[in-house]
């Protein structure tokens, strides 16, 4: 095999392990605006919040790492719930743009709470995976990177049954579509908007969990990175579009590997938003998206 | 229905626009009033609440030790600190503030270069120029180490490190001390005017002039980064014997945990001068065990520790290269401000600033919390207002940063 | 005072960043990227007094007149993609820009300074202003000059035949092209102007700030411009401009809360968008004005009920 040939299937596998995360990331916004029509720019915070508040357990009485895998989901839960409480169960339908101030107000509370608390100050995160590539044939292979594959193939197969064989799904999906048909026929908005929350901010948790252990520590430049990286896959595969959202992330994954490998990394940046730009206006609406929102 | 809610919002918004420019009466008080901008909030706010807590330990002791002597009488110091959020914006507000609500007699920060630039960039370019209209505060920084800010005007000084010098010293040392090691490979942050000064101004023109290493390889990323695999995997394909690791704790971290991922050992590596805090043993004690670092400040003599015990007892503050030289701004200044003869009252606030810019202009030699430090002249032409200091090599090692290397007379302390 | 004046003058720019993102958004577009063209309005014009020895004038004119052509050219293409996408596709387009100038190198030595974009290192020594003695509250003129200008473009824009043609494509786009509007044309139109005045914006800022850099027109910049008509509301030109007096303001007066400030900041924008979910000055609030406004002669009898 040639060397670029070789280098850049190293970097193809690298990029699509890595798409894997994104495209959580971008699921997880992606769901929320598919059922709300909402998007919310306090979710990286969310993720961030739980990421911190995990390695509470750890540092107070060595808790292993289930505990803090389990904590991280458990806050960001509740950080989800009050993003919800305090941003949108107020906010009238109508009012588009409110919940993108109430969302910004809140990533400031959030990220200023935990500066506050730590001093800015990046935290130590544990290494369960271990801290050394896997050599797989000529690659070699970051076991944390398997751990998203495995985890982002198992929380998008269970959203796919979640979404369109149990009951909760087929209401979201009804509050989704058609929301002021969805509550005649007798399906509570509010109960399924919440709920909707409790599965993405659960989603944080494990996008938090991980976003940690693959830099090794939980930081405070984190939310705007996921925040930013969440909201280009979402629009690159099309807005509200689970599907879509994936495929965003693979490529961006890719993309961006591929870009740092052979380009740089000044162009991959350049190159990567030049990419997203031309899309949207080949397809206006997202790679899989079905009509401009 | 909600009027006299709106009223009172509204009153309240009104009162709290009105509110910025409130403070107290100037003479009254009985102090002399010194300044302080620093990051306070945001992700830089690390650093900028180390040199916060440092400032305010060294205001306590000259307090505790009575104040100092103006104009006959004994008066208290007072530490005026600002948040300038890392944003130019509000830096350019907030000097404001201090200059003529504060009305501080001179001001340490600021932390961040992209508000150090604004800020100084406009303040006035030549002394007593009436045709310029800059501001006329004295500023004397601690953090912002970015090359060639103290030309911007003759109102700045700075008690920061001289990263050439420093570089051309570990180039150096390595030549003598470690012969065999001749391949370098380097990383930076491109976005980050610190990290790529210290390459391309300080880490660069060392390694040429000593004609000593070879570059092998050269990788960079931003300094807000979280992948580093493909520059890695260069860095391993180069494995060379040396590293610079010239970038800050937030990229340090998560690269030198790929270096381990990838098994790629250099056999040496040297980090930025801002690496040598505790922000990077918290984040990363084991992966970047090893590095040596360029610092102007290690707990070596009886005073450094005592100085870096006090101000992690008092304010939790870390005593690292950029937060101690603010302690040691304060304690300079205190003899200055008696030895330069001010007024202190309100009307003559800008001669008084002038007065004092004039004694730390010719101020020569001072004693800083580790060694000596000599402030050069105005007419330098390399580096005006700026200084040369003693400087250590620091190691991580078992968690904690351990002295690699310090000139003998820091070694007989 | 000049802390004042300080704040007055950041509230000047910024305001006028407010206004271009409200230009976009009357026509029911939401823009995330008028950093960018602050961004090329602030090297243009800070190259043109401190490298080629413009007037200040000129110098602002040339910096407005690239990012409207700029804006032109990114306008036409863009306009295709609607709503949130298009925000996502101009943030792309602002970074772009900022990552250029990243790697944009154009120096000359003029007497001891090294003149002009630098790269990473940023663009220095745009002293203008400060060499020629103005003094920050006549500068601070200048900016309320110019945002005077703004303003009454926008006063005149809201009354005319144009500003209810953006007005109409923001209610129902496929009903005002019906009706014989061209709608890409006045979206076009739109953006352009949009760019232009963030274009103004960066170029008083750089002569305000003497320095510009990649940093300073990033993320934080763009989230600022879109706060202040939303938070300010989207009823009339005044709603943006209220935004930058109150967030920059709360800025600066919250100081005394220290640590806190950031904090409460945020809060304090989540409690008044839950009060006032369409912003200060929404479309009810114009109405009532207009209502006051108007003499009571000419008031017809509401309708009954």
């Amino acid at each position: 095999m040639g060397t670029a040939l070789f280098d850049g299937t190293e970097q193809l596998i690298n990029g699509l392990m890595y798409g894997c995360f994104y495209a959580l990331v971008g699921g997880g916004f992606t769901l929320l605006f598919g059922v709300l029509r909402r998007f919310n720019l306090a979710y990286g915070s969310t993720i961030m919040a739980g990421a911190y508040a995990g390695l509470i357990p750890v540092y107070l009485f060595k808790a292993p790492v289930l505990v803090l895998f389990v904590t991280t989901i458990v806050v960001s839960v509740l950080v989800g719930l009050l993003v919800e409480f305090c941003c949108f169960r107020f906010l009238r339908k109508g009012h588009e743009l409110a919940p993108l101030m109430t969302t910004i107000g809140m990533l400031i509370v959030i990220d200023e709470t935990i500066v506050h608390l730590t001093d800015a100050v990046g935290l130590k995160y544990p290494a369960p995976f271990g801290d050394e590539s896997l050599a797989l044939g000529p690659f070699l292979i970051r076991p944390d990177y398997l751990a998203i594959l495995v985890v982002s193939i198992a929380c998008f197969s269970a959203i796919f049954w979640l979404m369109h064989r149990t009951r909760f799904g087929r209401a979201m999906r009804a509050v989704a579509e058609r929301p002021e048909a969805a509550q005649i026929l007798g399906v509570s908005v509010r109960r399924v908007n919440v709920l909707t929350f409790v599965l993405t901010s659960a989603m944080a948790g494990i996008i938090g969990f991980f976003a940690a252990v693959s830099v090794g520590s939980a930081r405070p430049e984190m939310a705007a990175w996921l925040t930013g990286k969440g909201l280009v896959v979402m629009v690159l595969g099309g807005l509200g579009s689970f599907p879509g959202a994936i495929l965003g992330g693979l490529a961006l994954g890719v993309l961006e590997f591929e870009a740092v490998w052979f380009l740089g990394s000044s162009y991959r940046d350049i190159l990567a938003f030049s990419i997203l730009f031309l899309i949207l206006m080949v397809r206006p609406g997202g790679l899989l998206g079905s009509r401009p929102a | 229905m909600r009027r006299p809610f709106v009223f009172a919002a509204a009153t309240l918004l009104a009162a709290c626009l009105l509110w910025p420019g409130w403070v107290g009466a100037f003479q009254s008080e009985g102090t002399v009033r010194i300044g302080g901008m620093w990051p306070l909030s945001g992700p830089a706010a690390f650093f900028g609440k180390a040199a916060h807590g440092l400032a305010s330990l060294a205001v306590d002791e000259i307090n505790e030790a009575g104040g100092l002597v103006v104009e006959g009488k004994r008066v208290k110091l007072a530490l005026h600190a600002q948040d300038e959020a890392c944003n130019a914006e509000q830096g350019l507000a907030v000097v404001k503030r201090l200059a003529t609500v504060d009305k501080v007699i001179f001001s340490l920060g600021p932390g961040c270069s992209s508000v150090a630039e604004p800020v100084f960039g406009t303040l006035q370019k030549k002394l007593g120029d009436a045709s310029d209209s800059g501001l006329q505060l004295l500023f004397f920084t601690d953090i912002a180490t970015k090359f060639g800010l103290a030309k911007l005007s003759p109102w700045v000084f700075r008690n920061t490190p001289d990263e050439p010098a420093m570089y051309d010293f570990v180039v150096k040392y390595l030549k003598e001390k470690h012969p065999d090691l001749k391949t370098v490979m380097v990383s930076y942050e491109s976005d980050f005017a610190h990290s790529a000064a210290t390459w391309n101004l300080a880490v660069k023109p060392a390694l040429e002039r000593h004609k000593h290493h070879q570059i092998v390889e050269v990788v960079d990323w931003r300094w807000l980064d979280n992948e580093f695999g493909a520059q890695v995997t260069r860095l391993r394909k180069a494995n060379a014997d040396v590293y610079f690791s010239l970038t800050h704790t937030p990229s340090t971290c998560p690269s030198m945990l790929e270096l381990k991922r990838q098994r790629v050992k250099p056999k040496m590596v040297i980090g930025i001068t801002s690496l040598a805090g505790t922000e990077v043993l918290q984040q990363c004690p084991d992966v970047a065990a090893g590095i040596i670092a360029p610092s102007n400040f290690a707990p070596i003599t009886p005073r450094a520790k005592q100085v870096a015990d006090k101000a992690w007892e008092r304010y939790k503050a870390d005593s690292n290269i950029h937060s101690v030289p603010a302690y040691e701004n304060v304690h300079l200044m205190k003899g200055l401000i008696e030895k330069a003869a001010i007024k202190n009252t309100e009307d003559t606030l800008l001669a008084d600033r002038r007065k004092l810019r004039d004694q730390l202009a010719k101020v020569g030699t001072f004693q800083g919390v580790v060694g000596k430090i000599t402030m050069r002249p105005e007419d330098d032409p390399v580096k005006p207002r700026d200084v040369d200091k003693d400087m250590i090599l620091v190691q991580i090692k078992a968690a904690k940063w351990d002295v690699f290397w310090a000139p003998e007379h820091l070694k007989r302390n | 005072m000049e802390y004042y004046i300080a704040i007055a003058s950041i509230i000047g720019i910024h305001a006028m960043l407010g206004l271009s993102v409200y230009l976009v958004a009357i026509s029911g577009q939401m823009s995330f990227g008028q950093q960018g063209f602050f961004a090329l309005g602030a090297y243009l014009a800070g190259m043109s007094t401190a490298l080629w020895g413009l007037h200040l004038l000129p110098a602002l004119a040339l910096g407005v007149v690239v990012a409207a052509v700029v804006g032109l050219l990114v306008g036409f293409p863009a306009l295709r993609v609607r709503g949130l996408y298009l925000a996502i596709a101009t943030f792309g387009f602002g970074e772009i820009v900022r990552l250029a100038f990243l790697n944009v190198r154009y120096t000359r030595r003029i007497g001891d300074r090294v003149v002009g974009p630098n790269a990473s290192e940023g663009f220095r020594h745009v002293r203008y202003i400060y060499d020629r003695g103005i003094t920050p509250l006549e500068y601070l003129g200048i900016i309320l000059l110019a945002l005077a200008v703004v303003v009454v473009l926008f006063f005149a824009l809201e009354r005319s035949k144009l500003g209810a043609t953006l007005r109409a494509v923001e209610e129902d786009e496929v009903a005002a092209s019906m009706v014989g509007i061209n709608v890409t044309r006045a979206k076009v139109f739109g953006f352009t102007a949009a760019a232009g005045v963030a274009g103004l914006a960066g170029g008083l800022f750089v002569h305000y700030s003497s320095y510009i850099d990649h940093d300073m027109v990033a993320l934080p910049l763009a989230i600022a411009s879109v706060t202040y008509p939303i938070f300010g509301g989207l009823g009339s030109f005044v709603g943006p401009l209220l935004g930058a007096v109150v967030l920059v303001g709360l800025t600066e007066s919250l100081r005394a809360l220290h640590d806190a400030r950031e904090i409460i900041y945020g809060a304090l924008i989540i409690l008044t968008m839950l009060f006032r979910p369409r912003g200060l000055v929404d479309e009810a609030l114009v109405l009532r004005v207009k209502g006051w406004l108007r003499p009571r002669a000419v008031r017809r009898p509401a309708p009954a009920p």
